[in-house]
């Protein structure tokens, strides 16, 4: 066992600062809430066993590399063509705007699986898109064009979806 | 290169905010508490083991002391040196010795460092001053 205080303490600190955008790319590819709670747990568990943290350099990029591995070898168990799950909610609405969170959330379950991941890593995650090139295995141009079609879906469906709200 | 719209866009997107996650089971204070019980409990275990192990070891040696004396008592009267030598036990170690000369030669070589009780004589002298037939 190679377990440390000072390792658990790092890890402590590293998921209160990632853990929600984790999540959500959590999330993002699996499309259910509780698979990816259990993603990012077990990711974070392993660190704190194993305690081989230190050695890594970009530690974001490691995790969220380590949580979609996580996530995917769960959907490799479970029925990877289930659909996103649409009652659990994804974001903490700003001023309790719960229909703009339905909202963002519905435009976001019907992007493609790898827009809506390169979205969330750039947006939430603050990741850049040479770090999501890394994480994705794409290339630099491939991750920002599917940055720019994501975009643009996505503002064309909240928008719509909120000039249909004001229509009816 | 991105528009204007975009970045109003990405600005607005970033208002929400993602749920926080469940915390993690075993990070906090049941975590560690449990942990040091484990380390206490091995360390307990190793004190029993250890105690338990040298309670037997004296118990052995007790019983091998308590056999050495009993086999020591066994044989007092040949070679009981804390009491002194009487007509009696000389009667006794001649009727086991195989001679009278083998009595006398064990008797001899028997440690003599023990004071007589007063008013007492030793047999071996009593018999040294007599003239005995063989």
């Amino acid at each position: 066992m190679h377990r440390t205080d000072g390792n658990t303490t790092e890890v402590e600190f590293l998921y209160r600062q990632h853990g929600p955008a984790l999540l959500l790319f959590a999330q993002a590819v699996t499309g259910e809430r509780n698979r990816a709670q259990d993603a990012v747990h077990q990711v974070f568990l392993k660190l704190i066993e194993k305690g081989s943290l230190s050695r890594v350099v970009d530690k974001k990029a490691y995790l969220f590399v380590s949580v979609r591995n996580a996530a995917l070898n769960e959907g490799k168990i479970q029925d990877r063509n289930k659909p996103l799950d649409p009652d659990s909610a994804w974001f903490s609405p700003t001023n309790r705007d719960y229909a703009a969170e339905q909202n963002l959330r519905r435009a976001l379950s019907a992007l493609p699986s790898d827009q809506r991941q390169v979205i969330v890593l750039h947006i939430w995650g603050e990741l850049t898109f040479s770090q999501i090139s890394d994480l994705l295995g794409l290339s630099s141009n491939t991750v920002a064009s599917r940055y720019r079609y994501a975009l643009a879906k996505l503002r064309d469906s909240m928008f719509a979806k909120e000039n249909s709200y004001a229509n009816s | 290169m991105p528009t204007p719209d975009d970045e109003r866009f990405e600005v607005y997107l970033k208002q929400f905010r993602p749920l926080v996650p469940d915390p993690l089971p075993t990070i906090g204070h049941g975590h560690r508490a449990r942990h040091t019980f484990v380390l206490w409990a091995c360390i307990a275990a190793v004190v029993a083991i250890l105690g338990i192990g040298g309670l037997t070891l004296q118990i052995r040696f007790n019983r091998a002391r308590v056999a050495e004396r009993v086999g020591n008592v066994g044989n007092s009267e040949r070679f009981r040196d804390d009491q002194p030598l009487t007509i009696r036990s000389a009667n006794a170690l001649l009727a086991k010795a195989p001679s009278f000369k083998a009595m006398v030669d064990d008797m001899t070589f028997r440690s003599q460092t023990i004071p007589l009780p007063k008013g007492k004589r030793s047999a071996i002298a009593v018999l040294g001053k007599e003239k005995i037939k063989l």
